[in-house]
C-alpha cells in the first residue's frame, strides 16, 4: 500500500514530446483511472511509472520517495498487460510465482503465496497449465495472479480487459472491483472505456494529447466535466451540444438558440452579451414536460427503443438532441414533443476556447 | 537462501543492462569484429587500388594514384569480362525468376505431398558451389556426360558436346547451371510473396468474373512486384560478386568467352598477386553495382523495405 | 456446370502435380546421378555404352577418398572454421540482433542499412584487404583467421536473421518480467532467447551451412594442409591428380551430407526465417 504522486511529469522521443507536464496525486488504497483515447499518452504515462521507460522531466514518487532512478525490479510494483503477457514456455504456476522466483523467495513459501493467489482468482486447477491451453478469461485471472502475489506497493494495469468479450469483460471488471476492496492496494488503471473509469476508479484523470483534462472523482467528471471533451468523451450516449447564446445581467443567465431558451440564476456576477456558448445536456437528464416548464421545443426525428428505455432524436430548430426516455413512451416520429431537465444537470462551455463557464 | 530458484542471477551485467550503457553494451562486441572484419579491409580494400602491390614483387610499392583505372580503359579483357557479366547475370536472373515463378506457382497450390517438393526443390540452393560445379561438369562431359547421352538418344543431338570447352556455348552452359543452383531461392521468396497475398482479392475477383488470366496480371503480379524486386536485387548482387561457379567450371575461358568481372578480378589477384589491379576492378565492380542498385531501388520503390 | 468445373480443378492439379515432379527431377537428378556414380566402379563410370543403373555396386570410391588422400583432415579443418564462424556470430551477433529488435537508438536505421550494404562487397574487395591484414597478424593459413573472415559477411546475415525472429516475440514479455524483478539482461536471456531458440538454431544453421560451403575465400585465404578446408581442398585434388570421377563424386556426397542433415533437421523453421529475413533485406 502506497501513495502515488506524479509531479511535473514530460516525455518526449526526439523532438516529440507526448507528455507536457502531469501532476497527479494518488491516496493511499487509491484507485487511479488514466481515461482516453488511443494516443492521448495513458499507456506511455503508466510505464513511467513502471520505469519501463525513461522519464524526460519531472518526478514519481511511490510513498513519498522518488523512483525514477530506480529498475522497474528494484519498484516495487506489478503490472498487468494487455496482452496478458504471460511466459508462454512456463506452468501457470511458474508464471504466477516467477516474481518471487526472481527476489529469491524459497520454493516453499513460493508454493503456498501462488496457491493462496490462485485461490483468490479460482485458479488453482489449472497451475499446470501451460497459457496455450487456457482461455482468454483464464489468462486474464493468471495475470492478475501474478500481479497479486508479490503483495506490491502498487497495481499498474494497462487496459487489461480489452480483449475480452463483453460479458466476460463485465465479470472481470466486478472481479478487480472486488479483488481491490480486499486487498486494499493502490491502483493505476490505464483504459479508454468510460465505463471501467466510472465503475473502477476513486479519482480518474481524463487525458488526450499529453495533457490532462481533468483529475477528479468520476462523480464530478460526470456531473461537471471541466471541457467539452471531457463532457464528449464520458456518457453513453453521449452529451448533446447545443450552440447558441449566452446572456446574463448578473444575477439572471439566459441561453437561447431557435427552440431552446433556458434561464438559470447565477452566483458569479458575471455579465455576457449574447455570448456565444454552447449547452450541454445528458440525454438521461432530459425529460418530456408540458408547454409551460419546457426548455426545448422540437419535433421527434427517430425513435428506438433498447428495451429499459428509448433513445429518441429530436429536432431542435437546425440541431439534434438524443434523449433517453423511459420505455413506455407513446409518441412517433413527425409528433412536436416539449422537453426539460433539472438545472443542476446542465453545463455551459464556452463556445470558443471549449471550457466550462461557471455560472 | 534461493533454494527453490531455478534461474541463476545476472550479477554485474544484469545491473548494467538497467542503464543507459545497455544498447552500447549490446551493439559493441559485433561492431567491433564488423569494424575489424569489414570496414577497415573495405577502406584499405579502396586504398591498394590506388597502389602498387605485387606479392611476386616486393620491391614495387607506392602510391600510383588512377594508374590501374587507366589501364583498366585499355585492357580489352575488362570489357570483354564487363560484357559477360551483364551477359550472365541477366540471362542467370530471367531464368531463375521464370523456373521460381513456376514453381512457387505449383507450391501454393498446397496439393497433398507440397511439403516434400517444397524441400526436394530448395535442395540445389545449398549445394556447395564446388560439389554443383563438378557435378555438372560430370553430367556434361563431353566423353561421358548423362545428358549428353540422353540429348543423342531422344535425337537432339547427333553427337556428345563439349559444352563448356565450346565459345559459342560455354557462356550458355555456365547460365543454365548457375539457373539451377540459384532458382530455388526465387521459389522460396516468391512462395512467401503469394502466400502474403490476401485469398479475399481472388474471392472478389472471382465475383467479378475474373478469368485466371486477368487475376493473374491484375492481383498477383501487382501484389508481388516488391517482392519480385526485393528478390531480383538481393540475386544481382550475388551473381556479380561470386565467380565460384565459373572459377570451378570454366575458368573463365575457353579464351575469354565465360570471363566475367569477378572473376577476372579473383584471378588477378590469385593468380598474378597482382593485388592493385585485382582491387581496383573490384572498386570499379562495386561502383557499377552501386549505381545499379540505386537506380533500381528508385525505379522499384521497393527503398523502405 | 459442376462437371467442367470439377474437370477443370482435376486439369489444374494434374498439371501442378507434373511441374512439381518433374521440376523436384530436375533438383535432385543431378545429385541423384552423382550418388549412382559415387557407387560405380571407374571401369563402369568411363565405358562406351552409358549404365544408368549401376552393373556393379562399389563403395571402394568413398575407402579410397577417406584413406588415400587428405580429405579426412580437410572435413575436420572445415568443422572447426565452422564452427568457429558460429559462435562467433552466435555471441556477437545474438546480443546486436536484439538491440535492433528492441530498441531504437540514434543511428539505429543507419546502422542496420551499413549491414545490408556489407552484402554488396565484391568477395574480391574483401579478400585482397583481408588476405594482407590477416597476414600481417599471422592469421594467414589460420583455421580462426579463416572463420573471423568468414563472420565479415556471415555475421550481417546472422543478425537480419535473427531479429526477425526476436521481433516475433512480444515485448511485453520482458516488461512483464523486469517488473517481476528480473533485469534486461535477465529478460533477455530466460525470456526472449529461450522463445526465438528455434530462430537461433536454424540462423546458427544457416550461416553454419555457409561457412561450410564457402569456396572463395578459403582458397585465397589457406594455403597449406594446417587450414585448407574441404572445398578447397576438392577443388585442388581434381586439379593436381586428375581425381577419378568415381571418387570426386564419392568426395562430393560425403561433403553434402553434413549439410543435408542440417537442412532437413530445421527446414521448415529454416525457411520461414530465411523468407522473412530475405524480403525486409
Amino acid at each position: 500500500m502506497a501513495t502515488l504522486s506524479l509531479q511535473n511529469v514530460q516525455k518526449s522521443y526526439g523532438g516529440l514530446q507526448v507528455l507536457h507536464g502531469i501532476d497527479v496525486e494518488l491516496e493511499d488504497g487509491g484507485f487511479l483511472v488514466l481515461l482516453g483515447p488511443s494516443g492521448c499518452g495513458k499507456s506511455t504515462l503508466l510505464n513511467l511509472i513502471a520505469g519501463l521507460d525513461d522519464i524526460s522531466a519531472g518526478d514519481i514518487r511511490i510513498d513519498g520517495r522518488s523512483v525514477v532512478e530506480l529498475a522497474p525490479k528494484d519498484r516495487n510494483i506489478a503490472m498487468v498487460f494487455q496482452s496478458y503477457a504471460l511466459y508462454p514456455t512456463m506452468t501457470v504456476e511458474r508464471n504466477i510465482g516467477f516474481g518471487l522466483e526472481m527476489r529469491g523467495i524459497n520454493g516453499i513459501e513460493r508454493s503456498a503465496a501462488v496457491k493462496k493467489a490462485a485461490d483468490l482468482l479460482q485458479i488453482s486447477h489449472l497451475l499446470d497449465r501451460r497459457p496455450a491451453n487456457l482461455s482468454g478469461g483464464q489468462r486474464q485471472r493468471v495475470a492478475m495472479g501474478r500481479a497479486i502475489v508479490r503483495n506490491p506497493d502498487l497495481f499498474l494495469f494497462d487496459e487489461p480487459l480489452s480483449n475480452l468479450d463483453a460479458k466476460l469483460r463485465a465479470e472481470m471488471r466486478t472481479e478487480i472491483k472486488r479483488l481491490h476492496g480486499r486487498l486494499g492496494t493502490s491502483v493505476v488503471y490505464v483504459t479508454h472505456d468510460q465505463i471501467e473509469a466510472m465503475t473502477l476508479g476513486t479519482k480518474v484523470a481524463v487525458m488526450k494529447g499529453g495533457y490532462i483534462q481533468q483529475f477528479a472523482d468520476p462523480q464530478t467528471i460526470y456531473e461537471k466535466p471541466a471541457n467539452m471533451f471531457v463532457a464528449g468523451f464520458i456518457g453513453s450516449p453521449p452529451m448533446n451540444f447545443v450552440t447558441g447564446t449566452l446572456t446574463s445581467d448578473g444575477r439572471l443567465a439566459r441561453f437561447e438558440a431557435p427552440g431552446v431558451r433556458v434561464e438559470a440564476p447565477m452566483s458569479s456576477g458575471e455579465i455576457f452579451r449574447a455570448k456565444a456558448a454552447v449547452l450541454g445536456i445528458r440525454p438521461e437528464e432530459l425529460k418530456i414536460a408540458d408547454v409551460t416548464g419546457s426548455m426545448l421545443t422540437g419535433t421527434i426525428d427517430v425513435i428506438e427503443p433498447t428495451g429499459p428505455d428509448t433513445i429518441v432524436t429530436v429536432r431542435v430548430g437546425d440541431q439534434a438532441v438524443v434523449a433517453r426516455l423511459p420505455s413506455r413512451f407513446s409518441s412517433k416520429a413527425g409528433d412536436g414533443v416539449y422537453l426539460r431537465a433539472e438545472l443542476a444537470g446542465l453545463s455551459l462551455f464556452d463556445a470558443v476556447t471549449e471550457m466550462r463557464i461557471q455560472l | 537462501m534461493d533454494t527453490g530458484s531455478h534461474l541463476p542471477k545476472t550479477g554485474m551485467i544484469g545491473e548494467l543492462s538497467e542503464t543507459r550503457y545497455w544498447i552500447y553494451l549490446l551493439l559493441l562486441p559485433s561492431l567491433v569484429i564488423i569494424l575489424l572484419v569489414i570496414a577497415y579491409p573495405t577502406i584499405y580494400g579502396m586504398a591498394i587500388s590506388f597502389r602498387e602491390m605485387r606479392l611476386t614483387r616486393p620491391g614495387l610499392n607506392g602510391w600510383v594514384g588512377f594508374k590501374h583505372y587507366l589501364v583498366m580503359i585499355d585492357d580489352p579483357v575488362f570489357w570483354v569480362a564487363l560484357k559477360n557479366t551483364v551477359l550472365w547475370v541477366t540471362f542467370a536472373v530471367v531464368l531463375e525468376l521464370g523456373l521460381g515463378f513456376i514453381a512457387a506457382t505449383a507450391l501454393n497450390r498446397n496439393v497433398p505431398g507440397t511439403g516434400i517438393f517444397a524441400v526436394l526443390i530448395l535442395v540445389p540452393y545449398f549445394l556447395p558451389n564446388v560439389v554443383a560445379g563438378h557435378m555438372w561438369a560430370l553430367l556434361l562431359d563431353p566423353r561421358l556426360g548423362v545428358i549428353n547421352d540422353i540429348l543423342v538418344r531422344i535425337g537432339i543431338l547427333n553427337s556428345y558436346k563439349a559444352w563448356f570447352a565450346d565459345p559459342n556455348t560455354a557462356l550458355a552452359a555456365t547460365i543454365f547451371v548457375e539457373a539451377w543452383h540459384g532458382f530455388p531461392f526465387f521459389a522460396l521468396l516468391l512462395l512467401a510473396g503469394l502466400k502474403g497475398i490476401p485469398q479475399d482479392l481472388y474471392k472478389a475477383a472471382a465475383v467479378d468474373g475474373a478469368g485466371p488470366i486477368a487475376e493473374f496480371r491484375l492481383i498477383t503480379v501487382p501484389m508481388l512486384k516488391s517482392v519480385i524486386a526485393a528478390a531480383v536485387i538481393l540475386r544481382v548482387i550475388s551473381l556479380v560478386n561470386s565467380p565460384d561457379l565459373l572459377l570451378i567450371l570454366t575458368g573463365g575461358g575457353p579464351g575469354d568467352a565465360t570471363q566475367v568481372l569477378s572473376l577476372y578480378a579473383f584471378q588477378t589477384a590469385y593468380k598474378d598477386f597482382n593485388f592493385g589491379y585485382a582491387s581496383a576492378l573490384s572498386v570499379v565492380m562495386f561502383v557499377i553495382l552501386m549505381v545499379f542498385a540505386y537506380a533500381y531501388i528508385r525505379l522499384s520503390k521497393i527503398g523502405r523495405e | 456446370m459442376a462437371a467442367t468445373r470439377r474437370s477443370r480443378r482435376m486439369a489444374a492439379d494434374i498439371l501442378t502435380y507434373f511441374v512439381l515432379v518433374s521440376m523436384s527431377l530436375f533438383c535432385i537428378g543431378p545429385i541423384a546421378w552423382m550418388f549412382l556414380t559415387s557407387l560405380k566402379l571407374e571401369a563402369d563410370i568411363v565405358t562406351q555404352t552409358m549404365q544408368y543403373i549401376p552393373n556393379r555396386i562399389t563403395f571402394q570410391n568413398y575407402v579410397a577418398i577417406w584413406t588415400q588422400s587428405s580429405f579426412p583432415v580437410l572435413i575436420g579443418n572445415s568443422f572447426i572454421v565452422t564452427l568457429i564462424t558460429v559462435i562467433v556470430c552466435l555471441a556477437t551477433g545474438t546480443l546486436a540482433a536484439y538491440a535492433f529488435s528492441r530498441y531504437t537508438f540514434k543511428g539505429r536505421n543507419t546502422l542496420m542499412l551499413g549491414y545490408l550494404v556489407v552484402r554488396m562487397f565484391p568477395a574480391v574487395m574483401m579478400i585482397i584487404p583481408l588476405y594482407v591484414v590477416l597476414r600481417s597478424v599471422g592469421l594467414i593459413d589460420s583455421r580462426i583467421g579463416l572463420a573471423l573472415a568468414y563472420t565479415s559477411f556471415l555475421l550481417p546475415l546472422f543478425v537480419w536473421m535473427l531479429k526477425g525472429f526476436f521481433d516475433a516475440a512480444p515485448k511485453e514479455l520482458e516488461s512483464a518480467a523486469r517488473i517481476d524483478g528480473s533485469t534486461r539482461f535477465g529478460a533477455m536471456l530466460w525470456i526472449v532467447i529461450p522463445l526465438a531458440r528455434n530462430g537461433l538454431v536454424a540462423s546458427s544453421i544457416f550461416v553454419a551451412i555457409a561457412a561450410w560451403n564457402e569456396f572463395l575465400f578459403a582458397l585465397m585465404l589457406t594455403t597449406g594442409q594446417g587450414s585448407r578446408t574441404w572445398p578447397v581442398g576438392l577443388q585442388l585434388m581434381v586439379g593436381e591428380f586428375q581425381l577419378p570421377w568415381g571418387v570426386l563424386a564419392a568426395g562430393g556426397i560425403l561433403s553434402i551430407l553434413p549439410v543435408m542433415l542440417m537442412f532437413a533437421l530445421v527446414q521448415r523453421v529454416m525457411v520461414q526465417g530465411l523468407t522473412a529475413g530475405a524480403i525486409k533485406g
